[in-house]
Formats: C-alpha cells, structure tokens, sequence
C-alpha cells in the first residue's frame, strides 16, 4: 500500500468488544448489523468521517477501528445494536486501546470457557425448560411455554445457578446444581 | 461513581429471573438495580431470594403502576406507598404523564415518550413542585430505526429542554425485560449525550435513584419527623 505522510495519518482506536447472542453470528452479519446502526445515527457522511473498521472477531471477543476522536460515538452505535443475524445480541465493550496489541492483551481473555452442550432439564414451578447454554454462573433455558418470553423478544430465558440451588457453588464456580 | 437502573422487568414479564438481571448489571458495572414489574403482572417477580445471593449489586423491588385514568392512578399509588420501596408509573399516554407529574407519591415517570406526547411544560411545573423523576428511557433509541426514532428523539430533546429550565430530576434507564436489553452506564451516558445532555448531569441521573431508595426506606411518622 501505499505510504501516507506521518503527520497526516489518522490516528486510531481499538475498540475490544464483547457478543452476547442467542445464537451463533458470523463476523459478516455482525459488522452488516453495525454499518446499518451506523448509518441509521449518523448517516453517510458521519460515517465516512468515523472510518470503521472490523479487525477481527472469533464469534465472541472482536476488535473494531475507528478514529480516535470518535470513540464516544462508536459506543452509541454500539449500544444500539439489539440484534445480528437474526438473532437477539447486545455488544459490551470492554475498553478502548490505541494498538491492537495493547488491546488484545489488556481486554480479550486468552482462554475462554467453552459453552455447554449437553442438554439438561430444569424445573422450577413456574419455570422449566432445557438448558441451552451455561457460562459460568449464568444458564440460558429454552422454555417449555414459549409464551413466557413474549414480552422481550428473546428466545431463551436468562437464569443463574443461584435460582436453582442458592448455595454450593464449587471451587471453579461452574457447578450449578442442575 | 455510584450507579443504579431504575426500571426493569423480570419473569414473568421480562424472560429473565431477577437474579440473572442482577448478575447481568453487576458486570456491566452497575451498584443496585430496581425491578419494577408492572402492577397487573401474572404473578410476582421470579427468583428475588436467589437475587439476593449476586454479591456486590443491591437488589430493590418497586413496582409500576398501570392505570388508565387520573383517578385509579392516585388511588393506586396512595395505596402502594407504603408496601414499596420505589413507585414507577407506566407512562406514554398524555394525561397519564401529566397526572402522574401532580402525584407526590410517585417517584418515577417510566418512558413518558413512548407515545408521542411528551410531559409539556404544565407537567415538568408539577414535576418540579412533586418532585417526581422523569425517565430518559433509551430503549426506543436501541431498538427502533429511521423515521419513527426520527419523532422519537424530537419529543426527547424537547422535554430535556425542560428538565434543563425546570431543574428537574431525571433518571436514565433502558426499561429492560432481557439481560441483552441492558447497557453499561458507560453507554448510557455516551447515548444520553448524543441527545444533548451534558455529562455532569448523566451520572447525577445514574446516581438518582439511589438517593431516592434511601429516602423512601426511611420511616416518616408525619413531615420531618422520622421514626429511628
């Protein structure tokens, strides 16, 4: 490429973000949904002076560009970003860095809990439904009565393993009574 | 920076339990939430014990106050005073917002922007004398596109105007029902000052309804004199 004169470069931001969906989003669907909030606040020409980029994204951790006078309005377009690829999502940013090293390092996790496939059933008086998904304290439940989720648009219902034991938690905080 | 969300909804409303809300918020950087179910919800919120457990976020139940005219609003908001500790109305119908803004009993007006009116200038004058909060609910800011966010942010930057002119209190909220529904504070205030409020006066709101909660908590036998 080309080079650019020194002084006349952009400088940048790196934006180390976090994906919270329902369902698996591709990188491509996910930057399709930001370009589109983007537009929708900002339109073209606020756009084109924000320069965004998507550097990388491994179905959860991502790293976005953008200018380094432009970061505030990065995290609106961020926040308001509901859904990806046909599935409900939100994005949390986890902080902002001028190098992609300094970034990676300092707020993408290196080893990552995988999620839990093997299906299991709960039951809890109002509540039941199998287990989707478990993360740490956190457990997804698809629900036996579809209708308990009609009110937020999501699919699944968002539990904790303190709903279904209150106690006991062990040593690596991943047993959940289940 | 203390920081508090003020209005949310959990099973059997939302499709989360309290307790995931809580874990949710307390990552995202919050101090305390505060569920608010609606009053004509089916049953009551799900998994508030369990709640308690998420270490290092406070968990406060209120509630919101579903009416359709002045009348069974001020019945009803007289009548859960006492039983809760924070008191939100269901907000978006014009007169329901004004009569909601001339109620001393109520602390909050949830989303008054989801209709068209906004709270005008004789309900932020009532606001202001009642000292009732009025929310910047920016889930309509997340979750609607083009035209209609177009009237949306219109009738919002006309009634901040107002909060500016009358001193009034506000709190941000996103009136979440999901875990994916809610927004760092961090992100709230970076929204709320895209629509034109400064940042100073975003983290006062986020910090509001803890001095609310504190207020409310405390035993009032009669005006000013409080039981120990």
């Amino acid at each position: 490429m080309r080079s650019w004169l020194p002084v006349l470069r952009d400088r940048r931001r790196y934006i180390a973000f976090e994906l919270e969906a329902e369902d698996q989003v591709k990188g491509g669907d996910l930057m399709a949904e930001i370009r589109a909030a983007q537009t929708s606040l900002f339109g073209d020409l606020g756009a084109a002076k924000n320069r965004l980029r998507m550097i990388s994204f491994d179905g959860r951790f991502g790293l976005l560009r953008c200018r380094h006078t432009r970061t505030e309005e990065c995290r609106v377009l961020l926040a308001s970003v509901s859904s990806a690829g046909g599935a409900r999502a939100a994005i949390r940013v986890r902080g902002i860095s001028g190098s992609i090293k300094a970034a990676t390092e300092k707020y993408i996790p290196q080893s990552i809990l995988q999620p839990d496939e093997n299906k299991r059933r709960v039951d809890l008086g109002p509540v039941s439904g199998s287990v989707v998904r478990v993360r740490g304290r956190e457990i997804d439940l698809f629900p036996d009565d579809r209708k308990m989720t009609e009110g937020s648009g999501t699919r699944y219902v968002g539990l904790t393993s303190f709903d279904l034991c209150g106690e006991d938690i062990d040593a690596d905080g991943t047993s959940d009574g289940l | 920076m203390i920081c508090y969300e003020p209005n949310l909804h959990v099973l059997p409303e939302g499709s989360d339990s309290a307790s995931r809300m809580a874990l949710a918020a307390k990552k995202l950087g919050y101090s305390g939430i505060i569920i608010t179910n609606h009053v004509n919800s089916s049953g009551p919120p799900f998994g508030l014990e369990a709640a308690g457990l998420v270490a290092g976020i406070e968990v406060a139940v209120g509630t919101e106050i579903v009416a359709s005219d002045q009348r069974s609003l001020h019945a009803r908001a007289s009548s859960l005073r006492d039983r809760v500790d924070f008191l939100a109305v269901h907000g978006g119908d014009e007169k329901i917002n004004r009569a909601a803004c001339e109620d001393p009993n109520v602390d909050l007006l949830a989303h008054p922007h989801q209709g068209r009116s906004g709270i005008g200038v004789a309900g932020a004058r009532a606001a202001r004398d009642n000292q009732v909060a009025i929310a910047l609910d920016l889930s309509l800011m997340i979750r609607l596109r083009g035209a209609a966010r177009v009237r949306w942010m219109e009738a919002v930057r006309r009634d901040l105007g107002l909060v500016e002119k009358f001193d009034l209190d506000l709190m941000i909220t996103t009136g979440a029902r999901s875990h994916l529904d809610l927004r760092s504070p961090r992100d709230l205030v970076a929204m709320a000052g895209l629509l034109g409020l400064e940042r100073d006066r975003s983290t006062e709101a986020l910090a509001l309804p803890k001095t609310i909660l504190d207020l409310n908590r405390r035993r009032w036998t009669s005006v000013g004199v409080e039981l120990l």
